[in-house]
């Protein structure tokens, strides 16, 4: 393949900036002429592809928007109609298939999303203060062209520990371990991270299973808008505020981890197939190990075929139903068209595990997802390996931590005659994650958003 | 025998559909218009022909032409196409088709060529057989179970991942006398009904 233009590319799209702080603002077009012009005076502040060789920066900005924003900004109709279905209707109207249901269906959402949210401005930052800066500038373009206003906004932030900045989220997990890695886009290459090769080693998985305009995993085009300029280097996003439960979550460990042999942090590992200093149950099933956890050759470097049974990381766990690797078999080739590139970020205050924490506090994960395709990508994964649990031949159970059990769920760890790792079921499952929030975004590329900018899609 | 996989027989049928030029609505329009009425529940008249693990009843217009380079093609009929998996053998199906299912099965098939009714027992099964093409391909969870087994073992399954919920971690004699009740329970528990796919309803009113 061709080398990326990642000058043209919003960095975003291809990695996870690792800063501290983040703040998402949410916009409206008030006006598509003054809204074009808002956007042309912004494309030049967009963080692209390109590489830090000075070091990073005090802050990037990326831009994403929902179907309904790109109405707002004027895009021909025969572009419009010829972005994919599940974009066009949004998030909301998926609710059915994604189980956005009950205590997750919209009417339950923020504010903020009882309206029309038309675009998503990503702010990451190394410290409160520039994130503030950026975001004033930001306003002031807003404020001048009067094109478009901000209706809300989410702030995020990696959880301060003991005074340092930490990769845990509220749970108490170590987070952000594993994401796939794609033809063409710079990255320290991690065994572990893209698809399974017949000799068991790891490589990059097609371009186009990340950005539009490249051949994909099936040798395909992923379907993208027209024309090609307006899709070539850019991706979908969805965006999704995952309210943690924090003391359900807590309750329930402790309860069933008295009950449970090997012990509430053992258990807790059996949730999410790691230990939650991060540290691979396949590769370490006794106890967490640092030194697997900070070996970049090894903390994603692990498989499911020799432990098809469960027994050291339970068939259901939630690292081994959203990543199967070689679970389902066929050499893992059942999973490399339902890859997402993950950028979660914590939002709320730490909350230490001997001090009182309540559900209706401001706690959670802002989940967002990147991938060509959402139908097939992150579709496929949240309504068939979290919310059902056939592919893992766990029948109708769901994900144990961000499944929507609606109190009934259930949970099964695997186990052997050893008193320390026997079989255990976990029942009445609660629902610890709740969804508060959320929409599909389509993220141009730079020429796109010029195109946008200055009024000149033509889909002829 | 492709046509049997195990214990489970796999039927397709394809029935060539009147064509008559007068009739005010098409014969396939017809068949379409009632299979749109049909319940897809435990309501559904393959429900009460009991040993039916799953069917489905489509009509098939023509080759569909994708345009070059395949080359245009047609069928000499429409046809009403019934796949079904089933257990036991074909003639008892048909049979229990032909008494169980009678009103559905005379309304769908009376716009089918050369359909005898369902009176005549004999004639219907003959001409079914006539129109049974071999089933090469089944769908993969198919297994060489019985409608009745697979509705008892998740019916079981369920109930006993309750069990193991309520008791876990209790003392083994008292883990004993539990499971001694539950057994009894469970084995006396009334046979699920078919098409009741949802067996967990079924075992929180057992246990």
């Amino acid at each position: 393949m061709s080398k990326l233009d990642v000058t043209d590319i919003q960095g975003f799209a291809l990695r996870g900036y690792n800063f501290p702080f983040a703040r998402y603002l949410f916009v409206k077009i008030l006006d598509k002429r003054k809204g074009q012009e808002c956007l042309g005076r912004f494309i030049g502040d967009v963080t692209t592809g390109e590489r830090w060789d000075t070091g990073k920066p005090r802050t990037t900005v990326n831009v994403a928007f929902t179907f309904k924003g790109l109405v707002a900004l004027g895009l021909p109709e025969a572009s419009l109609l010829s972005f994919p279905v599940e974009f066009a209707q949004g998030m909301k109207a998926r609710g059915a298939i994604l189980a956005d249901t009950g205590r997750n269906s919209p009417r339950h959402w923020d504010a903020l999303w009882q309206e029309e949210v038309h675009a998503w401005v990503g702010v990451h930052g190394q410290s409160p203060q520039d994130l503030d800066k950026q975001c004033e500038n930001l306003q002031e373009q807003l404020q001048e062209t009067g094109g478009a206003a901000v209706i809300g906004s989410q702030d995020a932030a990696a959880l301060q520990i003991d005074g340092k900045f930490s990769s845990k989220e509220h749970f108490g997990y170590t987070d952000g371990f594993g994401n796939p890695e794609f033809l063409g886009v710079e990255k320290d290459a991690q065994p572990g991270q893209g698809k399974l090769k017949s000799n068991g080693g790891w490589e990059p998985l097609a371009t186009g299973e990340l950005l539009l305009g490249y051949a994909d995993e099936a040798g395909e085009l992923p379907l993208a808008p027209l024309p090609h300029l307006l899709a070539n280097n850019g991706t979908f996003m969805v965006y999704r505020k995952l309210h943690q439960n924090v003391a359900t979550f807590r309750r329930y460990l402790k309860e069933k981890g008295e009950l449970y042999p090997g012990g509430m942090e053992k258990l807790a590992a059996k949730f999410v197939g790691r230990w939650r200093d991060g540290t691979p149950l396949e590769l370490s099933p006794d106890g967490g190990d640092p030194k697997i956890v900070a070996d970049k050759n090894q903390n994603v470097n692990f498989t499911y075929g020799n432990d098809l049974a469960g027994l050291r990381c339970p068939v259901g766990a939630h690292i081994r139903r959203t990543s199967p690797r070689d679970a389902f078999g066929f050499n893992g080739k059942l999973v490399n068209r339902r890859r997402i590139s993950r950028r979660g970020m914590v939002y709320g205050p730490y909350v230490r595990e001997d001090q009182e924490v309540r559900n209706e506090d401001e706690h959670g994960v802002v989940f967002m997802a990147l991938n060509a395709s959402i139908f097939r990508q992150f579709e496929f994964v949240q309504q068939q390996w979290i919310e059902y649990g056939n592919d893992a031949r766990q029948g109708n159970d769901k994900d144990v931590l961000l499944g929507n059990h609606e109190d009934g769920g259930k949970f099964m760890i695997q186990g052997t005659e050893d008193p320390k790792n026997p079989p255990f079921l976990c029942g009445g499952l609660p629902n610890f994650v709740e969804l508060r929030g959320g929409d599909y975004f389509f993220m141009p590329s730079i020429t796109a958003l010029r195109m946008i900018a200055t009024n000149s899609v033509d889909p002829r | 025998m492709a046509n049997r996989s195990g214990s489970v027989y796999g039927l397709t049928i394809l029935s060539p559909i009147k064509d008559d030029l007068h009739a005010e609505v098409s014969h396939s329009q017809a068949i379409r218009m009632y299979l749109q009425t049909i319940p897809q529940d435990q309501r559904s008249p393959l429900a009460r022909v009991s040993s039916t693990h799953m069917a489905r009843l489509l009509v098939m217009d023509d080759v569909v032409y994708f345009g070059m380079p395949s080359c245009e093609e047609h069928l000499s009929a429409k046809y009403l196409i019934f796949e079904s998996n089933f257990d036991g053998d074909l003639d008892t199906y048909l049979g229990r088709l032909a008494r169980e299912a009678k009103e559905e099965v005379d309304a769908l098939w009376q716009h089918c060529q050369d359909y005898p009714g369902v009176e005549d027992e004999g004639a219907f099964i003959a001409y079914m057989k006539k129109c049974q093409v071999e089933t090469t391909f089944y769908f993969a969870d198919v297994n060489d179970k019985t409608v009745q087994q697979t509705l008892r073992a998740l019916q079981t399954q369920s109930a006993v991942a309750t069990f193991i919920e309520k008791n876990q971690g209790k003392p083994p004699d008292e883990l004993q006398k539990e499971f001694v009740k539950f057994f009894a329970a469970l084995r006396n528990a009334p046979e699920p009904m078919p098409g009741s796919g949802r067996a967990r309803e079924v075992t929180d009113k057992l246990l």
